[in-house]
């Protein structure tokens, strides 16, 4: 069995949060229905990835993105914005256990889709929301992205270096977080419902779950009215702690020493069993007080051999280190392999697509990623007939009126 | 108050410092009874972490300790001793899971007890040639690959700020944990959780990934203007200098034309600057620039906004706290916690809104506040037992 068998969810996310929080879903074993609108996908500005060999060519199925957020999903299109497809939309949210969605708050309810004609097709349904604000506070209309949201908690201004301006935490970082966060408060809500018979209308705004990351910066503000500044990657209490250059072309490593201990095993590894001595570096608050000097002399160290090297040494000495690994070295790393934490899926237009599963290993039901990313429409005749067994002449009407397709309309 | 969704699980946490603090803040936030073993005299790094209130070191006051273990009970146990094994064997009778950082408990626990879930949380996971290697938040991430995604490209690559490996090591510990017990409320067995703090970090990398293997294009560290799906294509998504500070713009195409008339610049919306923004960045950085130099933050951002332009003020952390556009305290986030130590202490409240089963508002334990209630309680110790073990080091 799968952790989350029998669990039914209906995924109406668009963006990344969204997406991720229900893929962590399906890979965990719920059965995910995708519902899309039926029109086209857009790909202009997206990156699409090479089809693969003998595959019909259609971009809109091969969406970089696309083919990894939506894997562990079944797909179906669906306009909700119609009599007939709000109706198909409600049968299956009656054989549905959870629905979870990050568009604008105003969006469901001006679609007839609010919480509350959502329980009128299931009483006990639990609907997740994922709005960037809320759907309360003077900020619940603003448009916003993850990104954004990075700005305005804070993370942005205390991440990059101390003589630089404020930077982003890479990609989409606060989609990330509130995605797993939004998959871990939808198994909390399952079990309460399977506990008291009662389905909820959760929410969880983006920036709310960001701020739980800051907490020690906007602590110290409340407590002693600091404002945290950028500082590199330098660590109040431990050093050294830093990225440091190895032979090569844009190659570094991590090093960072937790306690005496570790700095003295470093010292050894670099054969400088001086520098033990040294009071300069003699304990951890000197270290932190001379870390640009303790810094150079790693990097004339570091630099001197390749990242690989580096890092063998140290770690036969037990200091905490890595080479900083590309996305490439990833796919080659036998620790990486060894704990199938890149995992693949066939997609049938795209090939072989990796994925990185959630992090961690579950002994006695794993979650395994095996489902592709769905084609567009791919699953609409078995979930309108077989699910939710509507009538041959319901199904027809569906597509005669275009409130479901099976390829994308042509312009 | 209503039952948190968690009320009736008990889990025993004998983790110290974020990552495992991180993931039963969740669980006790739910409303699980979360029991923290802390070393008698000593408690969970958390204690000693900071910063501290007027920077005065108290193993009460630790900001960390505050936010992170808030809702939790403490219990102090020193697992060093034959005796404190046998009550931690005891304890995990009573138990539903048991949160650990340490793999020789993880180990012990599951021998003893294979009823339960057992979540491991270590630098690099419990199997595989790196297993047991030691690692820190930063050395983690180095290996996750993120770290590599970060920074500017003439310089080292930088950390994200605060420990967000730990962070989301915990994170997918606490949901690791909570599948593995509903499908033990299933039927399944117990089950060990083993969680990687370099995978959580690399987790934060999909998107480079399918990039790199199917189209042959390796994402680095692009400065303040992180690589999205579509790095070619995606352009702005970066922080720019105003008035009084910074603004994050990300507008992918279909923003074009509305930031073109937001700043009238039709430069910013013709075909060559659409085919390729990111190849553009330069020129699109100093047009947006000369609309931002006569603007604050508040302005640009209200402007913006009413076009529908997804624009977004850097707030620094005093500025998240006071909160100028009331948006946080509206929505009665923050809350006021009192601790008999630390006073009245305003922090982040829930990160998620449950009606139904509401995230639980309780303060941090002192440390070893509940020894008595869970030894003599639970395991129905006599006082007298206590007084023996507390003169032999074990509570």
């Amino acid at each position: 069995m799968r952790p989350l068998e029998g669990v039914r969810v209906i995924d109406l996310t668009v963006a990344v949060a969204g997406p991720v929080a229900t893929h962590l879903l399906g890979d965990l074993g719920a059965d995910v229905i995708r519902v899309e609108p039926p029109f086209a996908r857009p790909t202009a500005h997206l990156d699409v990835v090479p089809v693969a060999p003998g595959a019909p060519d259609r971009p809109y199925n091969r969406a970089a993105g696309h083919v990894d957020l939506q894997r562990s999903k079944r797909g179906m299109t669906l306009d909700v914005a119609k009599p007939l497809g709000r109706d198909i939309l409600l049968r299956l949210v009656a054989v549905s256990d959870v629905v979870v969605e990050n568009m604008s708050p105003r969006v469901l309810p001006s679609l007839g889709l609010a919480y509350a004609d959502l329980r009128g097709a299931n009483d006990d349904v639990v609907l997740v929301s994922m709005p960037a604000f809320g759907s309360t506070g003077p900020l619940r209309d603003r448009v916003s992205f993850g990104p954004g949201i990075d700005a305005m908690s804070g993370l942005a201004h205390l991440t990059g270096y101390s003589d630089l301006g404020p930077m982003n935490a890479s990609l989409y970082y606060c989609d990330y977080n509130a995605g797993a966060l939004a998959a871990l408060a939808t198994i909390a809500a399952i079990r309460h419902r399977d506990r008291t018979g009662k389905g909820q209308h959760v929410e969880l705004a983006m920036l709310e779950g960001e701020l739980q990351l800051v907490a020690d910066a906007l602590l110290d503000y409340t407590m002693n009215g600091r404002v945290g500044m950028r500082r590199g990657n330098a660590h109040p209490s431990m050093s050294p702690h830093g990225i440091y250059p190895c032979a090569g072309v844009d190659r570094w490593i991590a090093i960072a020493c937790e306690d005496d201990r570790q700095w003295a095993a470093l010292c050894d590894a670099m054969r400088r069993a001086d520098l033990r001595r040294d009071p300069l570096f003699g304990d951890v608050v000197s270290r932190v007080r001379n870390r640009d000097e303790l810094d150079k002399l790693i990097t004339d160290w570091t630099s001197k051999a390749q990242g690989n090297e580096t890092w063998k040494v140290l770690q036969l000495a037990g200091v905490p280190a890595s080479p900083v690994q590309t996305i490439g070295d990833l796919f080659d790393d036998e620790h990486v392999t060894e704990r199938r934490w890149i995992q693949y899926t066939e997609h049938p237009e795209a090939g072989t697509v990796p994925h990185t599963r959630a992090a961690f290993t579950l002994s006695e039901t794993p979650a395994r990623i095996e489902r592709a990313a769905p084609l567009f429409g791919q699953d609409n005749r078995s979930i309108l007939s077989d699910l939710l067994r509507l009538e041959d002449r319901t199904i027809e009407q569906a597509y005669a009126s275009g409130v479901v397709r099976d390829e994308p309309p042509s312009r | 108050m209503p039952d948190g969704s968690l009320h009736g699980l008990r889990i025993i946490d004998t983790s110290e410092g974020v990552a495992g603090g991180y993931c039963t803040r969740f669980l006790a936030g739910l409303g699980a009874d979360v029991i923290k073993l802390e070393r008698p005299g000593v408690g969970d790094s958390l204690r000693r972490a900071g910063p501290f209130p007027g920077d005065v070191v108290h193993a009460e006051t630790s900001v960390m300790h505050l936010h992170l273990n808030a809702a939790k009970r403490s219990v102090t146990l020193a697992l060093a001793s034959a005796s404190g094994l046998r009550l931690f064997a005891r304890l995990l009778e009573t138990a539903d899971a048991c949160v650990t950082d340490d793999p020789a408990v993880a180990e012990h626990a599951g021998r003893i007890q294979t009823h339960l879930v057992i979540s491991t949380i270590t630098p690099f996971g419990a199997s595989g040639p790196r297993a047991g290697n030691p690692g820190t938040d930063l050395v983690t991430m180095a290996a996750g690959g993120y770290l590599s995604l970060n920074g500017d490209p003439d310089r080292e690559p930088v950390r994200p700020y605060g420990d967000q490996s730990e962070h989301q090591a915990g994170l997918h510990a606490a949901l690791g944990t909570l599948a593995a017990l509903r499908a033990r409320e299933g039927g399944a067995p117990g089950q060990l959780v083993d969680v990687s703090m370099q995978e959580a970090s690399g987790f934060l990398t999909a998107g480079a990934l399918q990039r790199h293997a199917l189209m042959r294009r390796t994402q680095t560290r692009a400065g303040a203007r992180p690589a999205g799906f579509a790095p070619n294509r995606l352009y702005p998504s970066t922080v720019r200098p105003c008035v009084d500070g910074h603004v994050h713009v990300h507008c992918h195409n279909r923003f074009h034309d509305l930031i073109s008339v937001l700043m009238d610049e039709p430069r910013l919306a013709e075909p060559d600057v659409l085919a390729e923004p990111l190849g553009h960045a330069d020129e699109i950085d100093a047009l947006m620039d000369r609309w931002l130099a006569t603007r604050s933050r508040r302005e640009a951002v209200a402007e913006a906004q009413d076009l529908r332009v997804p624009m977004a003020e850097v707030f620094n952390p005093g500025e998240v706290m006071d909160d100028e556009l009331g948006h946080l305290r509206e929505r009665g986030f923050f809350v006021d916690v009192a601790h008999p130590v630390a006073g009245a202490v305003r922090q982040p409240g829930a990160p998620v809104v449950m009606p139904a089963s509401p995230w639980r508002i309780r303060r941090a334990p002192l440390l070893g506040e509940h020894t008595v209630d869970v030894l003599c309680g639970d395991l129905a110790l006599s006082r007298c037992d206590l007084t023996r073990l507390s003169a032999a080091g074990v509570v």
